[in-house]
């Protein structure tokens, strides 16, 4: 780790003004993802602005009946927040299916949207990556891609966005409030993380004077049938090989309404709306599921060692919409067998 | 480093105070952390020890603190984020009146550890926990690996089940009496090889090479040399041109000797290039990076069937053109194959294969050395075999062995990865070129590309049986990836041909093996030690054969198995050392097979596409190496009565010194708490060889029992002649007809007449007895994503008589979960270039406390007669079963054979059809 500078200012605006002073600065919030990048020298920040103490802490119903949570509140209270844990159960499981207690406790709402890839080459930095280093060269595209993405990937990268929270926020159609120098914006979940295309050093539409101050979630919360799907090495502790958040509104036997994201498949949460709106009105069987993971996988591509995880996907999302159908969403918990 | 008045707690800030202060379990510190300083090294600098680095990534949860009362990662914490807030380590868990948390209570009750490493942290995350959250103890402890216990006992300690026994006088033997540490590891006292602070320590780094195979053609050293704090610089210039293996025996013929402390030519990536010491580990790993090698690339061959063939690039050339890559072959056969395969009525010929895997002890390796006032070198080090170390360092540097002192503290986890020596040897010489101490402690990553692994091998099996089951020819083939340097690989590969084939009758045996040089990683001792390997294949071949015959897997084992009485041998007709001290096998399999049928564990989860299956498998043992072991033990009565028992073997988590003082103590009548121990010490404890091979209960053990026998001798024969009447030992005393003599009394009469209270004896390790593990597994397996839960697991041993019940299943249970990790979630991934990509806990993935099911263990009813107090070895053996009954309970569910390991999910889900 190289040295760097440390501030810690009190107020969002203040943290604006300075992150826009220095391009070489960085935000730190939780660290856990940031720290162990600087251990690797990834990220060599001449200054850390630290913005723990900023006044993003609360999670507060909105007038619509939605939800806005503060960036900075731990994913840890996030996950058993009682709004959450009640009205968004999607999203507390996908937290709950990701990280640690200990990381949960110290990473924070905004901090898990910025979260880089855990492209075993973006890490090395003896190999090239294109991300790290725009230019060099994609390691991962002729190398060991068992963990990287099958869908949106571009010559220049395949990594995965390795979140799960985030994968629920996509199905649940979030937003995502941003301040910069200009002041307050916000952003459809959709549009904040970007695919590689040909600028993967990239990972979001966050500008680099901008600060995210909340997430904020429609009243829509499909409480009633919904599952998060991880599927992983080891039971826990691990990223997803592919995961699935679906989110259905039920008419009786039939899908009303879906919703459909997946996680370690692609550079951002992967959502398709033709496969959701091809859903909508069908009955609530394998067949439907089938023909929309089809439409969701249509266009996937697999390399050498992670064509498999097209089939997973198929199969992996048939199964994730059934539990939500069923009403017996995937437990995070509870997986050891006793 | 350095002591200033900041280390030290401060009196109450005054009002013109450093606003920065940090308040380290109720104590207050002014500092200023060094810039990126992460808070789990501030914490050290400090003295606060009980912190650990199992990984330094956020990964392991060794290091966890409380910050505010919430547990955090200290090593992915800025130190500077911690001023003015509170910080509590497991030495501040404790309430200030000298009692015990409850959760600290509970860990001592359970013993909910081995080697401890992790314990510190563990307790931290667990005594945070809200009820609600430890009712999902898989959930709350995803942050906390542990690679011992696998996990029983921490969920024991969690329910609040006490597993100690009473430590009564003359019972300790057979009685789950604590650790004599116990106490310090819940408190976090223990100290382990890195936790020391000395004056003036300089941090060694080592460059490691990111090719495969080169040769170095220069080393430019000045940029280096120019950051602050460098102190010198080693190159393959700069050390003695003495070839040596790393790989530690007492025999040391069997090991090649053909590796360099530093060489120049690098033979897998990952090797050592060059060291650099420094005032600061930053500065000595900033000088690594600005080193500037040319590198002259030689090609490299990474597979080693290629590496045998013709034109291969050969690892070493030194070894003749003859040789080629192969490092030993061993041949053998017994009957007549050929005739055997002719006669059966059923032949099943399949390859398996397992991969190569990590320790993962979560103490890393690493030494410090220093040149001490008494003119000596002395060396503290993480290692199973410290008199073997001393051995080697004195043939590298040319010292006289009475210079050199070599010693561990607590080892935290071995598993085979510390019967070498890989840190002790670059420290010892950068002291000594310095003057200074020097430290290095290995990152996790120089665990995975520097230092040992279990060898990969591919082995072809063949049987033949007849249509009743008899089997009518083994036959193997077996061949060993050894990488680039070939410490273990003719050990480990006579081993992969022993015990799994001995286990079975059969007049007709074959095999052929081969270990290979590659421009990999090398291979080295990994509990199982070759075994594993081919207990894998052969447990799945005979699976499959049965499955053929349309024979109940428990039948067909029990038509072919070893019986008492039976000739062991596998393919050679050597005599061997080896005979039945005892028998138990029988039983297991009868538990096994009763426990599978009975039920237990979980259902199936619900859903057509869960498909279930059930599973065995079995290993045998011969305990103890093949080749030369012994060790010493040493006992004196001391002033006060109590004991002194000196070992040379280590601790390092295997509960040795546990076992060692319930021996001594038993056959002194006397409560285990009054024998005072020492072990692994070159200066302080007689010979041993090393703690591996299981070896610690029946050579080092053996040597206690002996000492202890003759201490009593001592002290009886003593009082018998001082009192005239018959004598016997109580506790504290002897009793002579009806006089109770104090011990302490005894001791003072004793030594004014002249007499010697001590004893010392030396035990080898020669005739060995045999052991026998069976593992019994229920899993589901979703057809359609291809998860596998393991439902139900059961698992019996035969190793005699239980020194200490409660260790023996903590053996058992950690070697279940590391079969587990090994059949299902670890790979070690490598590139084209034979870099391995994934070298962090994140992505090598040991299993986790969710991943490791409870496990019914059941202890055979032996005795052994040869093994000391009937007991005999068990710390590697029950691994060997694990891996092959998971398959076989795969294969059962889905009709499908998967040969290969490890069994992730995207190898098998496309193999199954998605509906039944």
């Amino acid at each position: 780790m190289i040295n760097f500078q440390y501030a810690r200012p009190n107020e969002v605006a203040d943290a604006v003004r300075q992150i826009a002073a220095d391009p070489r600065a960085r935000f730190i919030a939780g660290g856990t993802n940031l720290l162990d990048l600087m251990k690797s020298d990834v990220e060599q920040p001449s200054r850390l602005i630290d913005i723990s103490r900023l006044p993003l802490k609360s999670v507060e119903e909105t007038p619509d009946g939605g939800l806005r949570i503060g960036a900075l509140v731990p994913n840890t209270d996030l996950a058993y927040h009682p709004l959450v844990e009640s009205r968004y159960p999607l999203l507390a499981s996908a937290i709950m299916a990701g990280a640690s207690q200990q990381l949960r406790n110290m990473a924070s709402t905004g901090g898990n949207l910025m979260q880089r890839t855990r492209c075993y080459y973006f890490y090395d930095i003896a190999t090239p990556c294109n991300k790290r280093e725009p230019g060099s060269g994609c390691s991962a595209i002729e190398g060991l891609n068992r963990m990287h993405a099958i869908l949106g990937t571009s010559e220049s990268c395949i990594a995965v966005y390795p979140s799960d929270m985030s994968i629920a926020l996509a199905a649940l159609e979030a937003t995502v409030r941003v301040m910069g120098p200009g002041g307050e914006r916000t952003m459809a979940f959709a549009d904040f993380h970007r695919l590689p295309g040909d600028t993967p050093e990239r990972d979001n539409n966050l500008e680099p004077n901008e600060i995210i101050t909340a997430i904020e979630l429609p009243p829509q919360g499909f409480a009633k049938n919904h599952s998060y799907l991880k599927i992983r090495d080891r039971l826990s502790y691990a990223f997803a090989l592919v995961s699935v958040a679906a989110a259905l509104e039920m008419d009786g036997e039939a899908v009303k309404e879906a919703r459909l994201a997946l996680g370690g498949v692609a550079h951002k949460p992967w959502r398709v709306e033709a496969a959701e709106a091809a859903l909508a009105g069908q009955p609530a069987n394998e067949a439907s599921f089938a023909k929309a993971a089809d439409i969701v996988l249509s266009g996937a591509k697999g390399f050498e060692h992670n064509a498999f995880k097209i089939d997973l996907a198929r199969r992996a999302i048939i199964r994730t919409l059934t539990q939500a159908a069923n009403g017996t969403p995937q437990s995070q918990s509870s997986k050891k067998i006793r | 480093m350095n002591h200033t008045p900041a280390d030290q707690p401060q009196p109450a800030p005054t009002a013109d105070a450093p606003r920065n202060g940090y308040t380290i379990n109720g104590k207050l510190y002014f500092a200023e952390p060094q810039p990126g300083q992460c808070l789990r090294t501030f914490l050290r600098e400090r003295g606060v020890f009980g912190v650990k680095k199992g990984c330094d990534q956020g990964d392991c949860g060794a290091c966890t603190v409380w910050l505010d009362g919430t547990p955090v990662h200290s090593c992915l914490m800025p130190a500077f984020r911690a001023a003015g807030r509170e910080v509590t380590t497991v030495e501040g868990l404790a309430p200030p009146d000298g009692s015990l948390h409850p959760v600290q209570q509970a860990f001592l009750g359970a013993q909910a550890f081995q080697c401890s490493f992790c314990t510190a942290g563990m307790m931290m995350t667990c005594a945070a926990l809200t009820d609600a959250q430890k009712e999902d103890m898989p959930q709350a402890l995803k942050g906390n690996l542990c690679r011992c216990t696998g996990y029983r006992a921490i969920a024991d300690a969690m329910h609040g089940r006490a597993e100690i026994a009473e430590d009564i006088a003359g019972e300790a033997c057979g009685a789950s009496v604590p650790s004599p540490l116990a106490h310090a590891i819940v408190t976090g006292e223990a100290r382990y090889t890195m936790d020391v602070a000395m004056e003036g320590m300089l941090h060694l780094k080592v460059l490691r090479s990111p090719h495969a195979h080169a040769r170095i053609r220069a080393i430019g050293r000045d940029r280096a040399m120019a950051v602050p704090g460098v102190a010198a610089i080693f190159t393959w210039e700069d050390v003695p041109r003495r070839l040596y293996s790393t790989a530690t025996h007492e025999d040391h013929l069997v090991d090649p000797d053909d590796s360099y402390m530093l060489d120049n030519v690098v033979r897998f990536a990952g090797q050592r290039v060059a060291a650099v010491v420094a005032e600061t580990e930053a500065a000595a790993e900033a000088a690594c990076r600005l080193l500037e090698v040319e590198y002259e690339i030689l090609p490299a061959v990474f597979d080693p069937v290629a590496a045998m063939a013709p034109g291969a690039p050969r690892i070493h050339d030194e070894r003749g053109e003859e040789r080629g890559n192969i490092y030993a072959d061993i041949h053998g056969e017994i009957g007549s194959v050929a005739e055997g395969f002719a006669s059966a009525d059923a032949v099943h010929e399949m390859t398996y294969s397992t991969s190569r895997v990590q320790h993962v002890h979560l103490e890393t390796h690493g030494s410090i050395a220093w040149q001490g006032e008494d003119g000596r070198v002395h060396i503290r080090t993480s290692t199973q075999a410290p008199f073997i170390a001393k051995q080697k360092l004195c043939h590298l540097f040319g010292l006289r062995p009475s210079d050199v002192h070599v010693f561990t503290e607590r080892v935290g986890g071995g598993f085979g990865g510390k019967q070498e020596m890989i840190s002790e040897d670059l420290c010892l010489l950068a002291a000594l070129k310095t003057g200074r101490p020097v430290q290095w402690e290995f990152t996790r990553e120089e665990q995975f590309i520097g230092a040992t692994t279990r060898h990969q091998m591919t082995t072809r099996v063949k049987l033949g049986a007849r249509r009743d089951g008899t089997l009518t020819a083994i036959e193997l083939h077996v061949v060993s990836n050894t990488g680039a340097y070939g410490g273990h690989a003719s050990e480990t590969l006579g081993a992969s041909l022993g015990g799994p084939m001995t286990a079975y009758r059969c007049p007709n045996k074959k095999a052929a093996g081969y270990a290979v040089y590659t421009n990999m990683v090398p291979g080295g001792g990994f509990r199982g030690y070759g075994s594993s390997q081919t207990a894998f294949a052969i447990e799945c071949a005979i699976d499959e054969l049965a499955r053929l015959l349309g024979i109940d897997p428990f039948a067909m084992r029990r038509k072919n198995m070893i019986l008492p009485g039976d000739w062991i041998e596998s393919a050679w007709n050597d005599p061997s050392d080896v005979d039945f001290g005892s028998y138990g096998l029988d039983q297991c399999l009868d538990f096994v097979e009763g426990a599978l049928a009975k039920g237990g564990g979980l259902p199936k989860p619900e859903g057509e596409e869960w498909a279930e299956g059930t599973g065995v498998a079995l290993a045998m043992l011969e305990c103890g190496p093949p080749t030369e072991h012994r060790s010493g033990a040493q006992m004196r009565l001391l002033p006060d009565g109590s004991y002194h028992l000196a070992v040379g073997s280590t601790e390092m988590g295997n509960g040795s010194i546990t076992s060692h003082r319930q021996i001594a103590a038993s056959l002194l009548s006397a409560r285990a708490d009054r024998i005072a121990i020492v072990n692994a010490d070159t200066d302080l404890a007689p010979y041993d060889t090393g703690t591996f091979a299981s070896t610690g209960t029946v050579v080092a053990g053996q040597a206690v029992r002996m000492a202890a026998e003759a201490m009593r001798d001592s002290i009886l024969g003593f009082a018998r002649r001082h009192t005239g009447a018959d004598c016997r030992l109580d506790d504290n005393a002897v009793i002579c007809g009806n006089e109770r003599v104090g011990l302490a009394e005894l001791y003072a009469i004793g030594t004014r007449a002249g007499h010697h209270f001590e004893a010392k004896r030396k035990s080898y390790l020669s005739l060995r007895s045999v052991a026998f593990n069976v593992q019994g597994i229920r899993l589901a397996v979703h057809r359609a994503t291809g998860e596998i839960r393991i439902l139900h697991s059961v698992h019996g041993a035969d190793i005699g008589r239980l020194i200490n019940p409660m260790q023996c299943r903590g053996q058992i249970e950690g070697s279940i979960a590391m079969g587990i990790g090994w059949a299902l979630t670890e790979q070690m991934v490598y590139d084209a270039e034979g870099r391995m990509v994934n070298p962090a806990l994140r992505n090598y993935r040991i299993p986790s406390y969710a991943d490791v099911p409870p496990t019914e263990v059941f202890f055979a009813d032996t005795y052994d007669r040869i093994g000391p107090l009937g007991a005999k070895s068990q710390g590697e053996c029950a691994i060997n079963p694990v891996a092959p009954a998971i398959a076989n309970a795969l294969a059962d569910a889905t009709g499908v054979r998967f040969p290969h390991l490890p069994l992730l999910p995207d190898r098998i889900f496309a193999k199954l059809a998605p509906h039944a």
